[in-house]
C-alpha cells in the first residue's frame, strides 16, 4: 500500500507557482527523500500533505484513501520552523501535544517519559523550554512528532542544528522506526545527510519534479564515472584536461567527474606521473552531484 | 471541537497559573477604586490652613454682612458635617476663611491689597464697589485661581449675603428672608417609585461596572493578540496546525482567554459580595449591592461582556496573526480599540441623555454596543420600550460576530504562516479570498 500518493498536485500563491503538478508516491515502510534547494517547494508540498493548505488542483491520497483530517492522527510532523511554548514545562507541553493527537492524558504522559529517557533528557522534563539548549529543544520537538506512534513520519530538515552525537542518536531512532515498518519522509536541501537513509527520492526544483525514483536505480543510471583522488604534490592535471569534465577540490582530496568516454586508468597514470597517489577510487556520484547536474540541466 | 477544548484548557491553565494573573486580579480593582474614589477624596479634603481674605465695600454694613455670611456658613458646616471640612448638604468641601473688612475703595488701597496678595501676606480680597454690585459682577483677587471649589463656595456666600442685604433694604424681616431663600430640593425619581435604586449609587455602580467591562475586554482582547503573536514568533503554529485547524486554534484561544477573564470577573464579583456582606462599612456597601446589582443586571453584564469580548478578541486574533512584532501590534491595536475608548468618552453624556441620538447609535453600532447598551440598561432599567432596542443591539452584535469570525478566521489562517514584513491591505484582502 502507498502511505501517501500525490497526483498532479498544484499550488499557486498569486502569480507564483509553488508546486507545479507534482506527482509521487511512497510505499509503506520506505524512507523517502524530498530533496531540493531552498524555495523549491518542499515545505509547500508537505503543508498540503497534512492539510495546512489545500491544493489548487490535483489529488492527495493518505493511507490509500482521499485526504481526510481524521488520518492526521497517524502522521507525525517535524516542521522546519521549530517551535515550542517557551514558558511551558516540557512534560506539560508534550502531554498537551499528545492530547491534541487524540491520546489520553495518562498515555501521553507515559509515552513522553519513555521517549525522554530514550533520548537522555528525562532529567529536564520539569524545566521550561526557554531554559533548554537548542539541541535539547530539537529533541523535544522530535519527541513531540513521534509521541502518538504515527505510521507516517514527515521530517523537514531533521538534522538541522544538531551536533554529530545527537544526529547519530536521532538517526538510530529513525532506522529503528523504519524497522517497525513506519513510512518516513525526509525533506532537506542537505542531501549528504539523508543519502544513506533514503530508499527512494524525489528531486524538486521550482515546484517541479526533476528526478525521482529508487535511489539505487538512479545512481546506477549515472554509472561509476566519478573518481575520488587523494594525492600529494602537483594538482595542475585537473585543469584543461580532456579526461576531466568537472572537479571539486575539497582540500584533502578531490572529486573528479570523468569526461564522457574517458578511461579512468588513463587518468590514474597521468596523476601518478606527477604526484604521489594515496587513494584512487571509482565511485557512484553523490546525490548532491546528481542534483547539481540535473538542476543545472533544467535551468539551462 | 475536541481540539478546541484541549487548546482552550491549555490556554486557561497556563494563564491562571501565571503570577501576572494573580497580580492583575488584585491590581485592577485597586486601579478602578483608585481612579474613581481617590481623586474625589483628595478634592473634597480642602486645605487645612485657613485663608485670610479682606472684603472691601463702600459701606461697612455690606462688608460685615458678607463676612458674617461666610463665617456663618463655616459654623453650619462644622455643626452639620461628621467629617470636618465637608459640607454635607451640597457635598462640597469648604476651606476656612478668616475675613477682615475695609471700606477704603481708593485706587491706592486696591494697589496695596493686590501687592499684599502677590507677596503672600494675604490670600485674597473681594472688591465690592457699589458700581460692581449693581452690575452683579465682583472681583476676587487671589493667587489660588485653581481652587475652583473654594472660590465657588465663596461666590455663593457673597451672592447670598448681597441678596439678603437687598431684601433687607426693602424692609423684609430676617425670618422671611430665610424662608424665601431656603433652597428647594428636587429629587429625581424613577417611575418604579420608591423601589428604584438611589440614583447616585446607581450611577457609581454603573460606572464601576462599565469600567470593569472596558478594562477586562481590552485587557483580554490584547491578551489574545499577544498570545497569538507569541505563538507565531515561537513558531509553534506549524506543529499545532498539523493536527488542529486554524479555526479550532483561534476558537480555543478565544475561549481559553475568555474563561480566564470570566474567572477574574467572577473573583471580583465574589470578593465584592463578601466585602459587602462582611465588610467594614457594611450597611452602605450592602445597600449598593442590594439596590443596584440585581441579578438581571448581572446577567446583562455577563451577556454584554461576553459579546464584547468575543467581538474584540476575534479582531485581535486577526491582528495578532498579521503582525510580526509587539510594535506593529501596538499600532494596529489602537485602531481596533478606538470605538471602545470612544464609548468611554461618551459614557457621561449617555448617562445624562440615555435616549439621545448618540446613545441610540452607540447602542446599535456593534463595536460600541457592549458599553453603551449596558450603560443604558443599568440606568433606565429593563422596563418599557427598551426591550426591542436590547434585542436589536444583541442581534446586531451576534450578526457582526459571525461575520468577524468568518473574516478574521480567514486572515488568521493565512497570517499565522506568514513571517517577515507587515502585510498591506491589498495583501490582506487577497488572504481573505484564498481557498
Amino acid at each position: 500500500m502507498q502511505t501517501i500518493e500525490l497526483n498532479k498536485v498544484r499550488k499557486c500563491y498569486d502569480q507564483f507557482v509553488a508546486v507545479n503538478d507534482l506527482s509521487f508516491g511512497i510505499e509503506q515502510g520506505r524512507v523517502f527523500g524530498l530533496l531540493g534547494p531552498n524555495g523549491a517547494g518542499k515545505t509547500s508540498t508537505i503543508r498540503m500533505m497534512i492539510g495546512i493548505t489545500v491544493p489548487d488542483s490535483g489529488q492527495i491520497n493518505l493511507f490509500g484513501k482521499p485526504f481526510a483530517r481524521k488520518a492526521l492522527n497517524k502522521i507525525g510532523y517535524l516542521p522546519e520552523e521549530r517551535g515550542l511554548y517557551k514558558k511551558m514545562k516540557i512534560i506539560d507541553q508534550l502531554v498537551f501535544l499528545g492530547e491534541l493527537r487524540g491520546m489520553t492524558n495518562a498515555a501521553s504522559r507515559q509515552k513522553a517519559m519513555d521517549w525522554c529517557k530514550r533520548l537522555e533528557i528525562d532529567a529536564w522534563v520539569e524545566k521550561k523550554v526557554e531554559e533548554l539548549s537548542k539541541g535539547m529543544q530539537q529533541k523535544i520537538q522530535f519527541i513531540a512528532s513521534l509521541l502518538h506512534d504515527p505510521d507516517f513520519i514527515i521530517m523537514d530538515e531533521p538534522f538541522f542544528g544538531l551536533d554529530p552525537v545527537n544526529a547519530t542518536l536521532l538517526k538510530d531512532v529513525m532506522l529503528d522506526l523504519k524497522k517497525q515498518g513506519k513510512t518516513i519522509l525526509f525533506s532537506t536541501h542537505r542531501m549528504d545527510q539523508v543519502e544513506k537513509l533514503c530508499d527512494s527520492i524525489c528531486l524538486i526544483n521550482r515546484g517541479t519534479a526533476v528526478l525521482q525514483g529508487d535511489l539505487k536505480t538512479i545512481k546506477s543510471q549515472y554509472g561509476k564515472n566519478n573518481v575520488q583522488i587523494e594525492y600529494e604534490g602537483n594538482g595542475d592535471f585537473l585543469d584543461k584536461n580532456p579526461l576531466v569534465s568537472a572537479y571539486n577540490n575539497y582540500g584533502n582530496y578531490v572529486e573528479v567527474r570523468l569526461a564522457p568516454g574517458a578511461d579512468a586508468q588513463q587518468l590514474l597514470r597521468m596523476v601518478a606521473d606527477r604526484s604521489r597517489v594515496n587513494k584512487f577510487e571509482l565511485m557512484e556520484p553523490s546525490l548532491e552531484e546528481i542534483f547539481i547536474n540535473t538542476v543545472g540541466k533544467t535551468d539551462a | 471541537m475536541h481540539n478546541t477544548l484541549i487548546i482552550a484548557k491549555r490556554e486557561y491553565l497556563e494563564r491562571v497559573r501565571q503570577r501576572s494573573f494573580v497580580i492583575m486580579t488584585f491590581f485592577i480593582p485597586l486601579l478602578v477604586i483608585g481612579s474613581s474614589v481617590l481623586p474625589a477624596m483628595l478634592a473634597t479634603r480642602g486645605s487645612n490652613t485657613p485663608k485670610h481674605i479682606v472684603v472691601v465695600a463702600a459701606e461697612r454694613g455690606t462688608a460685615e454682612a458678607i463676612r458674617s455670611r461666610i463665617e456663618q456658613h463655616q459654623d453650619e458646616d462644622q455643626a452639620a458635617s461628621p467629617a470636618p471640612g465637608v459640607d454635607k448638604k451640597r457635598g462640597l468641601p469648604s476651606t476656612h476663611f478668616t475675613v477682615d473688612v475695609s471700606t477704603d475703595l481708593s485706587d491706592a488701597a486696591r494697589t496695596g491689597l493686590t501687592q499684599k496678595v502677590s507677596q503672600k501676606q494675604l490670600d485674597g480680597f473681594l472688591w465690592a464697589a457699589p458700581s460692581d454690585i449693581s452690575a452683579r459682577k465682583l472681583t476676587f483677587v487671589t493667587r489660588d485661581l485653581s481652587s475652583l471649589v473654594d472660590n465657588a463656595v465663596l461666590g455663593q456666600q457673597v451672592s447670598d449675603a448681597l441678596r439678603r442685604e437687598a431684601l433687607k433694604s426693602k424692609g423684609l424681616k430676617e425670618g422671611d428672608i430665610d424662608a424665601a431663600l431656603e433652597p428647594v430640593n428636587v429629587e429625581a425619581q424613577s417611575p418604579l417609585g420608591k423601589n428604584a435604586p438611589d440614583p447616585q449609587k446607581m450611577v457609581v455602580a454603573t460606572l464601576t461596572m462599565v469600567l470593569v467591562m472596558y478594562m477586562t475586554v481590552l485587557l483580554y482582547g490584547i491578551n489574545v493578540m499577544r498570545s497569538i503573536l507569541e505563538e507565531k514568533t515561537s513558531r509553534i503554529m506549524e506543529v499545532m496546525l498539523s493536527t488542529a485547524t486554524a479555526k479550532e486554534m483561534m476558537a480555543g484561544k478565544i475561549l481559553g482567554v475568555g474563561a480566564v477573564g470570566l474567572t477574574q470577573v467572577g473573583i471580583w464579583a465574589a470578593a465584592a459580595g463578601v466585602f459587602a456582606i462582611y465588610g467594614v462599612a457594611s450597611t452602605g456597601a450592602m445597600n449598593v449591592v442590594r439596590d443596584v446589582l440585581n441579578p438581571t443586571l448581572l446577567i446583562y453584564f455577563g451577556v454584554f461582556f461576553l459579546l464584547g469580548y468575543i467581538l474584540y478578541s476575534t479582531l485581535c486574533a486577526a491582528i495578532g496573526s498579521m503582525v510580526n512584532s509587539e510594535q506593529e501590534a501596538q499600532q494596529m491595536q489602537f485602531l481596533v480599540m478606538m470605538p471602545m475608548i470612544l464609548s468611554i468618552v461618551f459614557i457621561v453624556s449617555i448617562l445624562q441623555n440615555p435616549n439621545s441620538g448618540i446613545a441610540l447609535f452607540g447602542s446599535f453600532f456593534p463595536f460600541t454596543a457592549p458599553l453603551v447598551m449596558f450603560t443604558r440598561i443599568a440606568v433606565q432599567g429593563q422596563a418599557g420600550e427598551l426591550w426591542w432596542q436590547i434585542a436589536l443591539s444583541i442581534a446586531l452584535m451576534i450578526g457582526t460576530i459571525y461575520a468577524m469570525v468568518w473574516l478574521c478566521g480567514r486572515i488568521y489562517r493565512v497570517g499565522i504562516l506568514m513571517y517577515g514584513k507587515k502585510p498591506t491591505l491589498p495583501e490582506i484582502l487577497k488572504w481573505i479570498k484564498y481557498a
